[in-house]
Parts: structure tokens; sequence; C-alpha cells
């Protein structure tokens, strides 16, 4: 049988993976630059987000309207977005044209033409998204969740602030796209029907002479934690609920995994049941597990009538407690044939693998087979997940309430 | 990747249909039927959503529990959705479950709607109502519909209000249902790795005794007159805007075109309201989409600003659509066409997407078109098409409607 994943990091620190999918005519691609919201410099939150839109206004010998018109003649569906860690580019398509795009790729992290009025009017776009934070609590509270659970920098929002990106300025985005952008710890990744050896030659090509960048990192304080209402006249309250998990190289990351699967899962998920189906408290209810390579939480939501909230709110955070009572055999069976089968499935579309590759590599180093994922699925045992539970009761919480009313936190 | 297509009709008038992928590792179903708010009497309007949430409540012999939970044994993506002519319910599931799927969808599709599920589900619709109270992008959707429609039924919103809700009795879903669901006005939709026959013969033994149901559906004619509306919320910071115009039909041979023209206009990336608006940042979206319809279509504008800034962007945006009328390039066109091409190919590799393209590609037409069929239907789209169909739909009239803060004090 073919070869069926690639792994190598060159000299100048880019790592260089692959996945081969059989059957599959598009190829899809993933770069991770470490210039993500965690690193912005200080008092210049958001810089990330306002580089990432900079550099796709021209580079190398392309203008802007020419870089975009050529990306668009290879018919390459685009991405990028700015996380915790990273810029992330990605693109879609026909294999042969991803492939063929690459050096334009090379061009916009290494070449960026920058301008001027470009720089002024990704600044501007970026005011504009935070404005329109108002408009939508459920985002607001995410986004101040994040920011009081985790402790800062991780928890920064990639969006900045107001004061920050009204005083940043073409100079300092220059200055920090030769700090942030180089190749140490970047990751390049290709899912689909791909040739390990002619994507050697390319990236090698171009993106072997890529210069190493400094790099940056901002020191680390704790989070304020605990509890936060934000008054606001929305017609429903929003209620954020976070508290700390493990990451996913913690040996017990399975347990941990299953126990968020239970709570939230599907439709038969504790919280869905308990809030929504037996008493019709909310439309939207549920929680997600969310790790960096440093720490991991379970961040939850509910949205609900001013006048229920406080009833969701006690109601979710029972279900947070009953937790460490233990699960089920049936619960536990639900679970793992769920987290299987969605890996399986999102395993079918050429971007998700490329995606899942590149954060493979960076939380492990290593790219993780879907048999691997499905062995350590099966392994987990009742008596695991129960005494995973016992020992680590949900909580502390952070809480965070949008609305017109604050509310009380159960006991 | 050799994709075949199989179509087979039960005796009581089921139309199944089929696209076969072998190298698929997972197995998608969904069944799609011709109802939606647009079908509705307008002293129940939101029925059709509010029975959607209720077929997962159990059937005869499930409870919600149990509905819940068989889903969730089989590791099942599912999910269902109500527009304003189409429910659809469906599951993505690994492949031995290909049995187990068809049976429970069939369960689904046959739902007891008891008094106190009833009572109690009509809380959480009341919550999505007042849930997308909060988004401006969906009450701006839902205020052009109404005004651009006016006395045609795709005026209806899906939700329907929190007012026509509390007051819908549990006989009037279940009149609507027995009317609407069933075989002659629905269709079953598989894709991904399947055996045909096999499909065939599990529908049959699932779904053979539904009885028949013709449900007409009411073609008006839409009757259009421009109107420019504001709706104030002062607790609002942006400008929403959006303005509709009439387009080609799901049934007509233009929307090819109107799809590569869309995207020539308003594509979030690289387009004419790109250049135009937001590379500049006077807007900080401007897209121009097509929504085909049953029996007509829209075309639409959908601009976020600075309240000071509406007026500004949308005067460019109906300059970009007079314009392109006249100085419409070859490469533009040749661009967009690229584009389009690669998301369909992307698109035939994941079975969900395609399950949900055929499915209620039949609803509309009983037409099955393969990946091939739409890639050479696209590729023979040409410049001349586009600006013919920029004389039959010249953009107007047009129904434009801000949703912002108002002036500030």
């Amino acid at each position: 049988m073919a070869q069926r994943f690639l792994q190598q990091t060159f000299p100048n620190g880019l790592t260089l993976l692959a996945e081969q999918m059989p059957g599959m005519q598009s190829g899809a691609m993933t770069l991770l630059v470490t210039a993500g919201s965690s690193n912005d410099p200080i008092n210049q939150s958001g810089a990330a987000t306002v580089l990432a839109d900079l550099i796709l206004r021209g580079a190398g010998d392309r203008d802007n309207r020419q870089l975009t018109e050529y990306l668009d003649s290879l018919g390459l569906q685009r991405s990028s977005s700015v996380g915790v860690h990273h810029t992330r580019l990605g693109c879609a398509a026909l294999a042969g044209k991803v492939i063929e795009g690459l050096p334009a790729y090379a061009d916009i992290v290494q070449r960026p033409q920058m301008p001027g009025p470009g720089f002024q009017a990704g600044r501007d776009l970026a005011l504009q998204a935070l404005a329109g934070i108002d408009d939508d609590p459920r985002q607001k509270l995410m986004i101040k969740l994040r920011e009081w659970a985790w402790p800062s920098p991780y928890g920064r929002s990639s969006m900045g602030t107001k004061e920050d990106l009204e005083k940043l300025t073409l100079e300092d985005a220059r200055n920090d796209f030769a700090t942030r952008f180089g190749p140490k710890n970047a990751i390049i990744s290709f899912a689909g029907n791909v040739d390990f050896n002619q994507l050697k030659t390319e990236i090698e090509k171009h993106f072997g002479n890529w210069k190493q960048q400094p790099g940056l990192t901002i020191p680390r304080t704790p989070p304020p934690g605990n509890l936060h209402h934000l008054t606001q006249e929305s017609e429903q309250t929003h209620i954020g609920i976070a508290y700390p998990s493990i990451t996913e190289t913690h040996p017990d990351y399975y347990s941990a995994r299953m126990a968020v699967e239970i709570l939230s899962g599907g439709m038969s998920g504790r919280l869905f049941t308990e809030v929504r189906e037996k008493r019709g408290l909310c439309y939207s209810v549920g929680a997600s597990y969310s790790s960096l390579k440093e720490f991991a939480s379970i961040f939850g939501y509910a949205g609900t009538s001013n006048d229920r909230a406080q009833a969701t709110l006690d109601c979710f955070i029972a279900e947070l407690h009953r937790l460490s009572d233990g699960v089920t055999n049936d619960e536990l069976d639900r679970a793992k044939i769920g987290l299987k089968a969605s890996t399986i499935m999102t395993g079918e579309s050429t971007s998700a693998r490329a995606g899942t590759i590149a954060h493979d590599f960076f939380i492990r180093g290593r790219i993780r087979t879907l048999e691997e994922i499905k062995d350590a699925i099966d392994a987990v045992t009742v008596d695991q997940v129960n005494a995973y539970l016992k020992n680590n009761k949900p909580g502390p919480f952070t809480i965070v309430t949008v609305g017109p009313k604050p509310l009380n936190v159960p006991k | 990747m050799p994709l075949t297509f199989q179509h087979h009709q039960l005796k009581n008038g089921l139309d199944i249909v089929a696209e076969i992928n072998p190298d698929s590792h997972s197995f998608a179903a969904g069944f799609f039927v011709k109802t939606g708010a647009r079908d509705e009497a307008t002293d129940i309007n939101g029925v059709s959503h509010f029975l959607e949430h209720m077929m997962f409540k159990g059937s005869s012999t499930y409870t919600w529990e149990d509905v819940n939970r068989i889903f969730d044994e089989m590791g099942a993506r599912y999910n269902a959705f109500t527009s304003q002519e189409m429910t659809a319910y469906y599951a993505n599931v690994l492949p031995e479950f290909t049995e187990r799927t068809i049976e429970h969808l069939a369960h689904l599709l046959r739902p007891a709607i008891r008094n106190e599920d009833f009572t109690t589900e009509k809380n959480v619709i009341l919550e999505e109502i007042a849930m997308y109270l909060d988004d401006p992008g969906h009450r701006l959707y839902e205020k052009v519909m109404e005004s651009h429609f006016a006395n045609h039924p795709l005026s209806l919103s899906v939700l329907g209000s929190a007012d026509s809700i509390k007051k819908l009795e549990r006989d009037q879903m279940a009149n609507y249902f027995k009317s609407r669901y069933g075989p002659g006005n629905m269709v079953l939709s598989v894709t991904g790795r399947l055996d045909f026959d096999e499909v065939v013969r599990l529908t049959e033994k699932y779904c053979g005794d539904w009885p028949r149901v013709n449900a007409p559906r009411e073609n008006l004619n839409p009757i259009y007159t421009p109107r420019r509306e504001y709706l104030t919320d002062a607790k609002l910071n942006r400008n929403y805007t959006m303005g509709m115009t009439p387009g080609p039909s799901s049934q007509d041979d233009r929307r090819f075109a109107a799809r590569v023209l869309a995207d020539v206009i308003g594509d979030s990336d690289g387009s004419r309201f790109y250049w135009a608006l937001v590379d500049n940042a006077i807007a900080e979206d401007a897209d121009f989409g097509f929504y085909p319809h049953d029996g007509c279509g829209s075309f639409y504008i959908s601009l976020t600003t600075d309240p000071e800034r509406t007026d500004q962007a949308m005067k460019i945006a109906l300059d970009e659509l007079n314009k392109v009328k006249t100085d419409l390039k070859d490469d533009e066109v040749d661009r967009a066409k690229n584009k389009i091409a690669s998301s369909l190919v992307l698109s035939g590799e994941v079975p969900i997407g395609r399950m949900r393209a055929i499915g209620s590609q039949w609803l509309y037409n009983h037409e099955y078109r393969s990946l091939e069929k739409d890639m050479a239907t696209l590729m023979s789209v040409t410049p001349a098409s586009l600006r013919q169909l920029m004389k039959d739909f010249p953009f107007d009239p047009m129904t434009i409607v801000t949703l912002g803060p108002g002036e500030k004090k």
C-alpha cells in the first residue's frame, strides 16, 4: 500500500505534513504561522487580525487586485483567520490548482507589499467588526467568557480593543510582520489527491529560503475569574459558564472527552435532555471542550428568556455537579460511537483533514491515524470515566451573563 | 470516483433517489418534504417549523427520549430544517447503520404529536423566536421577505410570531400534518456508500404503508412594488441593509447564469462589491446573492455599515448593478466560474452535501443532475448569457430595508 502520511521538518523550522486520501480529486492546504492573539504585542491587541488582512493586499510582484484575481482564477476556495496561537491561511480546490497556487502563498507570507491605504482600510474593517459585537450578545458573551476564564494572554480576543486598534500604525504592522511571520514553528499541511515527492520539491523551492523570525512571547497573568454580569437590554439573557479541564496530551484525556460528550454530545446529552427537552427552558444549550497546548477548559452556553434565566442557570449548574456522581455504561457507549463516527465522517473532507493534521502536529508533534483515535476511544472504560469525574469535580466556575439583570449563582 | 444515480418509486408514490459513491466512508439519508411557511394559512403561521420540532417527540411506539437515544446510539450526525418552501430531516451515519437509519427516519415522519410534548415544545419555539430577536441579520431578512413579497405567501415568517405560536392548537398541527406529509409530496434522498436494492427493500418495509397525499401548492405570481423602509432599534450600533429584487426560479434554466452573476457582483472576495465597498472599508460586509424559490426567484444585496455610511454604500452598490450591465468583462466571468467549479468538486466529495443537493433538486424539478452535468452547464455559461439575464431581470423593482439605531442623539 502506498504511504498515507508525510511529515518533514525543514532546516528553517517549517514542518510539512500531508495525507494522501484515495478517491479524492480535491486538495486542501492549511498554513499556520505563529502570529496569534496570545502573542499580539502589548498595547497592540488585534494586531494579528490586521496583519492577516494586510498580507493579502498584494504580495511579491502582484498588487492587491492582481493577487486576488490570480487566486480566484485558480478557483481556490480561501479562508484566513486568527486563533490563540496562529494566523491560519487555508485554501481548497482541484488538487493541482492548490499546488499551482503555492508560489503565491509563499509571496503572501514572505513578501507582502503591505500598502499604506490597505493598512488603513484593514484597520477600519477591524474597528467596524468590533463595533458589531454589541449587536450580537451571544458573541460578546463568549469573547468575555474566554477573556475572564483563561489567563492572559491566552484569553485575549483576536479582535483586539478599540483603544489599541486606533493607535496601531502601518509601521507597527510592518515591524510586527518582521517579528512574528517566519518559518520557526510554522506548519504547512495538505490533504487529498497529493503527490508527496512533488510536494516536498515545491515546498523546499518556495519556502526553503524563508528566513526565521525572532518571535514574541507575552508574559502570563492570572485570569480575573469567577462572576461577571454585563447589562444589556437584550431579548434573552445569555449565560456562559467555563471551568478547567485537562489537555489533549494528558493520559486521562479521553475520559474527560467522554464526560463532555455525555454532558452535551447529541440530543440525548444531559444538558439538552434536562434543560431543553424536559423543562423547555431554552432553544440553545450546550457545552464543549476547548484545548490549547498549555491548558484546557469546558465552555458552556445557554440563551433564554429573562424570566427563565435563573431557572436555566440553576438547572445547568446542577447538571455539572451531577457529573461527579458518575455516568452509566449506556451513556458511555453512546459517547464512544458518537465521537468515533464524527471523527470518521469529518475525515471525509480534505479541508477538515488538512486542518486536523496541522492541529495534531501542533499539540502532539505528530499526526494521529484514524485507527489510533478509534482504538483510544474503544479502550475507555466506565470505571475510568467515573474515577476521573470523582477526582475532578467540575469547577471552579467562571460565569458571565449578558442581559437586563444579573443572576444569583447557586451554591 | 464514479458516482452512479438510481431512482425508484414505491407503489404509494414515494420517490427514492440515490447517488452512490463506493469510495465514501459514510451513508447519508434525508426526507425532503415540499411544505413550509408558504403553505400555511396565516392563522397557523409557524406550524411547519413547530411541527418539524414535534417530529422529534416520538411516534406511536417511541417517546422523545427513544428518538434522541436511538440517533445517538448510531453516532449519527442528524438534524432537520424548515424554510419557506421545504422541510427536511436527515442523518449521516456509518454504513453499518443503514437499516436502522431508514427505520428511524420513518418513525420520525409518523409523529404522535402528544399534548404534553406539544405544550413543553411550545416554550422552546418561543425561546427560538426570542433568540432570533437578538440577531439583527435574521430580523432584517424576515422584514425584507415580508415587504418584498407583500401578499404572496413567501412573505410569511418561518418561525411565526410569538402570538401565532401561543394560539396554535395541537389539532391544527395534526391536520396540517395529514394534509402535507405523504408520498407524492416528498422524496427520500440517499448518498454515499450504499446498496440501492437494499435501500429500496428497507424503504418499502418501513414506509410502504404510508397513505399517498396530494398536497398542491398555490403558485401565485408575486406583485412587486419598489419600497424603501427603515426599522429603528436604538440599542443597535450598526446599520444592516438588505435590498431584494426579482431573479430566476428554481425551475428556470437561467438559474446557473444567475449563480455566476451573483459571484461576479457580490462574492465575499474579489467581486465587484468587494472592490467597490469592502476593500476600502466603506462597508464591513457587502454581498450580492441569489435565492431561487419555487416558481419565482430573488437577487439580494446585503450590507453592514457604520450608520453614517449606509447611504453612500447603498448608492455605490446600486451604481455597480447599473455598470455591470454595460461593462461586464470575460475574465471576471471566468474567475467566478472557476470558483463555483471548485465548490462543486468539494461538495461532491462529502455525502451529506450531495444528499441535500439531489433531494431538493428532485423536490422542485423531478430531475437528477449529476455533478458532471452541473459542471458542463456551468462551463456553458457565457458573458452573453449574463447580459441577457440582466435584460430579463434588470434589478428593478427593488425592496430596500435598513435596520439600525436611527438618528443618534
